[in-house]
């Protein structure tokens, strides 16, 4: 998980970022944010994410718990 | 898909670009957006620069500027060619087709084949295989193809995923049928998924009215109204990651070619981003894939492939000929990929409107 939240936080410039997060609340979340995410789960975790799917999720929890479901 | 079409040559490319140039940074401005969220855009979408035409500029006007430049210099018959081809989204008229005002308009001769052909960001790879399938019969000698569109003149100046990124242009190419090379290309459709890409009113199923010119909030500060062009980013993103490296794979095998003998992929192009990721997932060098197209002129759809071209490897392909690997892949939506050779072109240039 840790490692996964660094990669979340890069693309998002910020320090750390914890469970209860709210993915929307972040001063970067945007258009660039969105696709950026989705090219990082694909190239570096193989996982295919649509962003409807990027959309369900609420904070940064569900969206580590969704690429868990499709990573096993 | 599969095709292959044979005795076919690529004599000549022109490349007709509106003269008028926005910058990135300049339309940015329009919007609330922070200025260092630019700037990142910028350096990694690779948004510049983007050629947009005046107001009133429709596809003919560039096709018909283009036409005449080769007719005078010497570069193409007016009387000498068989078939007039225009792919295109941004048609002058819904009645007639644009193909048939440039004829027109440049009085060309009744002994001719106009046609014109809906298609996005695949249309020029579909416009040649068209030209290909014309140009085995053998009253058709020679085919102009004209690719163009003009869709700035569609997108929400108020739309920021949009509009600082679109640009105009339009591509001529002459083929003729005195080669002996064999090419190979394959496409494929998914018409469920079309509405990624699309201008909902303005056809006979949603006509414009006063209704579909209301712009509507779509989110983060951006508005576009029923009669603008939607282009769905990250939903393209995910179709073009998961379906062009398999296509493309799909086509090395069935020609029978390895990934090293290809000198040039050259893909559609709707940001550098999307080009990187691609050439990463399948291997292929940054160098051999230009990307360099939306920064400098913008994402003209289908034309990009032609701009490509024309910009990176002009002086190359008048003097010798590349085995190239073309891909398109958007609207419809639709993607399609061609093994060609292309060179020893009689002319290849890029001039402005």
């Amino acid at each position: 998980m840790n490692n996964f939240y660094e990669k979340l936080a890069d693309i998002l410039e910020i320090e750390n970022i914890k469970d209860e997060d709210i993915l929307r609340d972040f001063e970067y979340w945007d258009s660039l944010t969105v696709l950026s995410i989705l090219a990082m789960l694909d190239s570096e975790m193989s996982v295919i994410m649509s962003s409807d799917e990027l959309d369900e999720c609420i904070t940064a929890r569900d969206l580590f718990v969704k690429v868990e479901s499709k990573n096993n | 898909m599969d095709f292959i079409y044979q005795n076919i040559s690529v004599k000549g490319l022109l490349v007709v670009l509106p003269k008028n140039e926005r910058d990135f940074m300049d339309d940015m401005k329009m919007f609330d957006f922070p200025e260092s969220r630019s700037l990142k855009l910028k350096e990694v979408m690779g948004y510049d620069k983007h050629r947009v035409v005046e107001e009133q500029t429709c596809v003919s006007d560039l096709a018909i500027h283009g036409l005449k430049h080769l007719f005078n210099n010497g570069s193409l018959d007016k009387d000498g060619f068989d078939s007039l081809i225009v792919v295109t989204q941004s048609p002058d008229y819904l009645i007639p087709g644009t193909s048939n005002v440039i004829q027109g308009e440049l009085e060309l001769r009744q002994d001719i084949f106009c046609m014109d052909i809906t298609q996005g960001c695949a249309g020029y790879i579909v416009g040649l295989m068209q030209a290909f399938m014309l140009i085995q019969q053998s009253n058709v000698n020679r085919v102009v193809l004209i690719n163009g569109d003009v869709l700035s003149r569609k997108v929400s100046i108020h739309d920021r995923n949009s509009y600082p990124l679109i640009g105009d242009a339009v591509s001529i190419t002459v083929i003729e049928n005195n080669d002996t090379q064999k090419v190979f290309a394959n496409i494929k459709m998914d018409g469920r998924d079309r509405g990624a890409l699309e201008i909902p009113a303005g056809g006979f199923r949603m006509p414009s009215n006063a209704k579909t010119s209301i712009l509507e909030d779509i989110g983060d500060g951006n508005k576009r109204s029923k009669d603008n062009l939607k282009m769905d980013g990250s939903a393209v993103f995910n179709f073009v990651q998961s379906k062009v490296p398999n296509m493309i794979d799909d086509l090395l095998n069935f020609s029978n070619t390895n990934l090293n003998e290809i000198d040039y992929f050259l893909f559609h192009q709707p940001n550098r981003f999307m080009l990187e990721k691609l050439a990463d997932k399948m291997d292929i060098p940054y160098e051999k894939m230009p990307n360099n197209i939306v920064e400098n002129f913008g994402n003209s759809s289908g034309v990009t492939i032609p701009v490509a071209i024309a910009y990176n490897l002009s002086n190359n392909l008048l003097q010798q000929k590349h085995k190239v690997c073309l891909a398109g892949f958007g609207v419809g939506l639709t993607w399609a990929s061609m093994i060609i050779n292309l060179g020893d072109f009689d002319f290849c240039e890029i001039i402005d409107y």
